[in-house]
C-alpha cells in the first residue's frame, strides 16, 4: 500500500507536466482557436534552451541557473511571438483543418530542429528545485514532486483569476464568442491571440525547463506528451483551466500507476516484458471518454469568416493522362537506377496513402490522423498471417486489407458523433495507441526487429521485389514488384476520380459542405460517412500491404503517430482534395523521389528534409492554402465572378460571400 | 381531392418553450397553402418538425403514411422536400451538382456503374427544374458566383428536381425584386396545377394573398385563423396579430370609412 502511494506522489511529476501542456493547449484554444499539436513541442523547446545555456554546448559559456532562467525566459517568450506571427496569426480564418495542419508544421520544424541540434539521447537536465525529500505516511518522496505540482496548481488558479476577473481575460473570453462582435467593441482579435500564445509558451516553457529533470529531456517523447495532454484539455472541453489541471496530474499519476503494476506478476508481459502501450491505450480511452462524456462538439468559437476546406473540381477526362503518366512510370521504373527505382516505388505508396486522405478528408472533410495506422495493421496482417499461419498472397493481402476496413468503420461509428478538429484529437489518440499498444509488442506487432514478410508469388510468378527481372542495372528492387504497385496505384487513382464524379462523390461533398441540407435532399449523412471511411480504409489498407511487401519487413516505426501526422502534412500541401494532389504528396513523402533527391544531390536528408518540410508546410498554408496541385488548378481554371450574366441582381461582395452558416434563424 | 400532408396535433418544445401548440393542418395533391404569421409564430419550427429537424409530438403523414420515427433523409425520399430560409446550398458543388444530390439517387448498382462511365451530373429532371426559375445557364457555376437572389432560385430549384409530393417553402422570395418574386409565384402555381402539394411560408404579402388557395395563421405556435386569402385577409385576429391592437382599431375604422 505505501509503494502505491509512493508511485502516487513519484507520478505528480510527469502529471505537472502533462498539466501544464494541457494549460497551454486550452490557452492556445481560446485565444487563437487553434487545437496546437505543438504544446508538448514548446516545453521541450524551453527545455532545451535551460540545457544549452546551464551546460555551455552553444556558445561556450556555462551559465548559472538564475541568469539561464531569465535568459530561457526570454528566448522562450521570443519563440511564441515567432511562432504566432509566422504561423498562427496568417491562419485567423483559415479552415479549422489548415490551423491544425499548422500547429503540426510548427511541431515538425521544432522536433527536427531540436533532433538535429542535441541528437536523440536523453539530456540530464540540471535540478533547479531542491533535492530534498519529504516523508509523508511513511514513505521518502523527493520534494520537488510537491513543489511542481504546487506549480502547475498555482498557475491554474492564477489563469483562472485572470481569466474571470481581469479585462484581458474578458476580451479574450469575448472574443473566442464572436470575434465580430469583439471587434465593434475595439478588441484587437491579435492582441489577444499573441497574448495568449506567449502565456501558453510561458506556461509550458516553465515546465519544460523544471519537470524535465524528473522527467526526461529528448525530442520524442517530449513532443508526444500532447497527447495525455489533449485527453486532459479534452476533459475541461478546452474552456476550464481547473479541470485541465487536475485530470494532467491524474493521468501523470495512473502512468506512474502503471509503472508500479507493470513490475508485479499479475501484469500481462510480451515474451517477458511488460505489456508495452498500456498509458498509451489508457490516454486515448481517456479522449474518447471526454468525447461522450462532456459532449461531442467542442466549444464553437464564433468566426468573422466561414472557412471552408478547399475546393474539390469535378475531374474532366482523366484516363488518358493518367495511362500517359503510367506509361512513362513503367519505362522509368525499368531505365531508372536501383536506388532512385526504389524511391519511385516509395513514391506511388505514398500515393495511395495520400488517396486515403483526398476521401475521408478531401471529400468528405473528416481529419483523420488514424489512417497510417490502419495500413499498419494491414501490413502486420500480412506479415503475421505468412509467419503464424503460412498464409500467403493473395489470400493475406485481401484478409489485412479486410482489417483494415473493418477498424475503418469502427474509427467512423466514432466520427458520427465526432466531428471536424475533435476527430482529429481522438484519431491521433488512436493512432498512438494503435502504434504503442499493438505495433510495438512483438507477439502481435513487430517487436524491437519487425515482422518478416515473405515475396508475393501468384502462379509460380515472383511479384515482389526480390523477383529475377531486375531491369537495367540489375539492381534491387525488382521492376516487376514496381509495375505492381503502378497498376494498383492507377486503379485507386481511377476509383478516387470516379468516386468524385459519380453520386457517392455528390453526396460526400453535400455532406461535407451541409450536413442538414444533405439529410434534407434525402441523403443519408451517416450511411455516406461510413462508406466514405470504408472505401478510404480499404484504400490504406491496401497501401500497408503494399509497404510489407515492399520492405519485406514491418515495423512500428514506419507507422508511428508522427509519421502519420506527417503523412498528413504532405497530403495538404500536395492538396488534399485533389488526386494531383496525392500524387504530389506522394512525390515529397517519407523516402520518395524528392527526398532521395535532395539527400543525393544535395546532401538534405532525414531531419533536415522534415525541417525544410516544416518550414514549407506553413508557407503553403498561407501562400496556398489549397496545396500546390489546387494552386496549378485555380491559375489553370479562373473562376468568374458573382451573377453572370445578372438577371437584374447586382453582384456585390456581401451576395458573393453570404453563405449559409450554421445559424439557421429559427 | 388526394390529401398530400395530414398533420394534426402537431407541437414542438424547446426546452421550456412551447414553440408549436397542436396544430393542424392538410394540404391537398395539387393545392398551394400559405403559412403566415409574425416573426417567431413558429412558422419554421413547423417545417423543422414535418422534415425531422425538429423532435415533435402529434401525427405528420405524406399520403396517408405516418412519419413517426423517419430520419430527415428517410422523409425527403419520401418526397417531403424543403427549402431554407438561409438558402443552405452545397457550396462545394456546381449549381447541376447541387440539384443531383437530391433528384439522382442512385442504387449501389448504379453508383458502382457511376465509377467507371463518366456520365455528366445532369439529368432531364435537373435541366427542367433550372430552366423553371430561369437559371439554365448557370448549371455548371458554383453557387458562390451567383447573386443572393439566384441562390435562392436555385435552392428552390433543388426542391423541384427532386419531384416532390410536398414542398415546404421557408421564404423563397426573400431576396428578390418584386418583379422576380411575382415571377416566381406564377411559376409556383403551375407547379401546382401538375399536382404538387406545397406549403409557402413568405414575408411578401403580395406573393401570399396572389397565388395561394388557402392560407394558414400562426400566432405564438398556435393556428389563430384559415381560410381563403380572402376570408384571411378580412380576420380581425390577423390584422390584430400582425399591425397590434390599435393598429387593428385603425385597420378596421379604415376599412368602415
Amino acid at each position: 500500500m505505501q509503494q502505491v502511494l509512493l508511485f502516487v506522489l513519484l507520478g505528480l511529476g510527469s502529471g505537472a507536466l502533462i498539466a501544464c501542456i494541457a494549460l497551454a493547449v486550452v490557452l492556445t484554444y481560446r485565444g487563437a482557436g487553434i487545437i496546437n499539436l505543438a504544446s508538448g513541442a514548446l516545453a521541450m523547446l524551453s527545455g532545451y534552451t535551460f540545457w544549452s545555456l546551464t551546460s555551455g554546448q552553444y556558445g561556450g559559456v556555462e551559465f548559472a541557473t538564475a541568469p539561464a532562467l531569465v535568459l530561457t525566459f526570454v528566448i522562450t517568450l521570443l519563440f511564441g511571438a515567432l511562432i504566432e506571427l509566422v504561423a498562427f496569426r496568417p491562419l485567423r480564418n483559415a479552415a479549422p483543418l489548415a490551423k491544425l495542419v499548422s500547429s503540426l508544421g510548427v511541431l515538425l520544424v521544432a522536433q527536427a530542429s531540436m533532433v538535429l541540434a542535441f541528437g536523440v539521447t536523453q539530456k540530464p537536465q540540471k535540478s533547479v528545485l531542491p533535492s530534498g525529500t519529504v516523508h509523508v505516511f511513511g514513505t521518502t518522496v523527493p520534494v520537488d514532486r510537491f513543489i511542481l505540482a504546487g506549480i502547475v496548481i498555482a498557475m491554474a488558479v492564477a489563469l483562472t483569476l485572470v481569466y474571470r476577473f481581469t479585462r484581458f481575460g474578458l476580451a479574450t473570453r469575448a472574443a473566442s464568442e464572436s470575434e465580430p462582435s469583439a471587434l465593434l467593441a475595439g478588441l484587437s482579435a491579435n492582441g489577444l491571440s499573441l497574448a495568449n500564445t506567449l502565456l501558453a509558451c510561458v506556461v509550458a516553457g516553465t515546465l519544460g525547463v523544471l519537470a524535465a529533470s524528473v522527467t526526461q529531456l529528448d525530442a520524442i517523447s517530449l513532443p508526444l506528451l500532447v497527447v495525455p495532454a489533449l485527453a486532459a484539455a479534452l476533459l475541461a472541453r478546452l474552456t476550464s483551466f481547473a479541470i485541465a489541471c487536475v485530470a494532467g496530474l491524474g493521468i501523470g499519476i495512473i502512468n506512474s500507476l502503471v509503472d508500479y503494476f507493470s513490475t508485479k506478476s499479475w501484469f500481462p508481459t510480451d515474451h517477458g516484458v511488460p505489456l508495452p502501450g498500456v498509458k498509451e491505450l489508457i490516454a486515448f480511452l481517456l479522449i474518447v471518454v471526454a468525447m461522450f462524456l462532456r459532449g461531442a462538439a467542442l466549444p464553437a468559437r464564433g468566426e468573422l469568416v466561414e472557412r471552408r476546406l478547399p475546393e474539390v473540381p469535378r475531374p474532366g477526362r482523366v484516363a488518358l493522362p493518367a495511362l500517359g503518366l503510367a506509361l512513362v512510370c513503367a519505362v522509368a521504373l525499368i531505365v531508372l537506377p536501383f536506388d532512385f527505382r526504389q524511391a519511385l516505388i516509395n513514391s506511388m505508396i505514398g500515393t495511395i496513402m495520400a488517396l486515403s486522405l483526398v476521401v475521408v478528408t478531401g471529400y468528405v472533410g473528416q481529419i483523420s490522423v488514424v489512417q497510417l495506422s490502419l495500413a499498419g495493421v494491414a501490413g502486420f496482417a500480412v506479415s503475421h498471417m505468412a509467419v503464424d499461419a503460412g498464409i500467403g498472397f493473395p489470400l493475406a493481402p485481401l484478409a489485412g486489407t479486410a482489417a483494415a476496413v473493418v477498424l475503418g468503420v469502427l474509427t467512423a461509428v466514432s466520427a458520427l458523433r465526432v466531428r471536424g478538429v475533435s476527430l482529429a484529437v481522438v484519431t491521433l489518440g488512436a493512432a498512438v495507441a494503435i502504434s504503442q499498444f499493438g505495433f510495438v509488442n512483438s507477439t502481435w506487432g513487430g517487436g524491437d526487429t519487425g515482422s518478416p514478410v515473405p515475396e508475393p508469388h501468384l502462379f509460380g510468378l515472383d511479384l515482389g521485389p526480390h523477383s529475377a527481372f531486375r531491369g537495367l542495372d540489375g539492381g534491387l528492387p525488382s521492376p516487376v514488384f514496381g509495375w505492381v504497385v503502378l497498376a494498383i496505384t492507377l486503379a485507386l487513382c481511377l476509383l478516387v476520380a470516379g468516386i468524385r464524379r459519380g453520386g457517392l462523390g455528390m453526396q460526400m461533398l453535400a455532406v461535407r459542405s451541409n450536413e442538414r441540407a444533405a439529410a434534407a435532399a434525402g441523403t443519408d449523412v451517416r450511411a455516406v460517412k461510413l462508406t466514405a471511411f470504408a472505401i478510404s480504409a480499404f484504400i490504406a489498407g491496401v497501401a500497408g500491404t503494399l509497404y510489407a511487401y515492399n520492405f519485406g519487413s514491418v515495423s512500428d516505426e514506419r507507422f508511428d503517430a508522427l509519421t502519420a501526422l506527417s503523412l498528413i502534412a504532405f497530403a495538404y500541401v500536395g492538396g488534399v482534395t485533389l488526386i494531383s494532389g496525392a500524387l504530389f504528396a506522394g512525390l515529397i513523402s517519407t523516402e520518395a523521389l524528392f527526398p532521395h533527391a535532395f539527400d543525393k544531390w544535395l546532401g538534405i536528408s532525414g531531419n533536415w528534409f522534415l525541417l525544410f518540410g516544416g518550414v514549407i508546410l506553413i508557407f503553403t498554408l498561407i501562400q496556398h492554402p489549397e496545396g500546390v496541385a489546387g494552386a496549378i488548378y485555380k491559375r489553370l481554371h479562373p473562376r468568374r465572378g458573382p451573377g453572370v450574366p445578372s438577371s437584374g441582381a447586382t453582384p456585390s461582395l456581401a451576395a458573393r460571400r453570404a453563405s449559409p452558416s450554421a445559424a439557421v434563424e429559427r | 381531392m388526394n390529401e398530400t400532408l395530414h398533420a394534426s396535433g402537431v407541437s414542438v418544445h424547446y426546452g421550456g418553450v412551447q414553440a408549436l401548440a397542436d396544430v393542424d393542418l392538410e394540404v391537398n395533391e395539387g393545392e398551394l397553402v400559405g403559412l403566415i404569421g409574425p416573426n417567431g409564430a413558429g412558422k419554421t419550427t413547423f417545417v423543422d418538425a414535418l422534415t425531422g429537424f425538429a423532435r415533435y409530438t402529434g401525427t405528420v403523414s405524406i399520403d396517408g403514411r405516418d412519419l413517426a420515427g423517419m430520419a430527415a433523409h428517410q422523409r425527403a425520399r419520401l418526397g417531403l422536400t424543403r427549402t431554407w430560409q438561409s438558402t443552405e446550398l452545397f457550396d462545394d458543388l456546381t449549381v447541376s451538382e447541387n440539384l443531383a444530390v437530391g433528384s439522382r439517387r442512385p442504387s449501389p448498382w448504379q453508383a458502382a456503374k457511376d465509377l467507371i462511365s463518366s456520365q455528366a451530373a445532369s439529368t432531364p429532371a435537373i435541366e427542367q427544374a433550372l430552366d423553371l426559375v430561369e437559371l439554365g445557364w448557370a448549371a455548371d457555376l458554383m453557387p458562390d458566383e451567383l447573386s443572393q437572389g439566384q441562390r435562392k432560385l436555385v435552392g428552390v430549384a433543388r426542391a423541384i428536381a427532386t419531384v416532390p409530393r410536398l414542398m415546404l417553402l421557408d421564404e423563397p422570395a426573400a431576396g428578390l425584386d418584386t418583379a422576380e418574386s411575382e415571377e416566381l409565384g406564377r411559376r409556383l402555381r403551375s407547379l401546382a396545377h401538375a399536382g404538387t402539394a406545397m406549403l409557402l411560408i413568405e414575408h411578401d404579402m403580395g406573393l401570399v394573398l396572389g397565388v395561394c388557395d388557402r392560407i394558414v395563421v400562426l400566432e405564438f405556435g398556435k393556428v389563430i385563423a384559415a381560410g381563403t386569402p380572402e376570408e384571411v385577409r378580412r380576420d380581425p385576429r390577423v390584422v390584430e396579430a400582425y399591425l397590434g391592437s390599435a393598429g387593428a382599431q385603425r385597420a378596421a375604422e379604415s376599412l368602415d370609412a
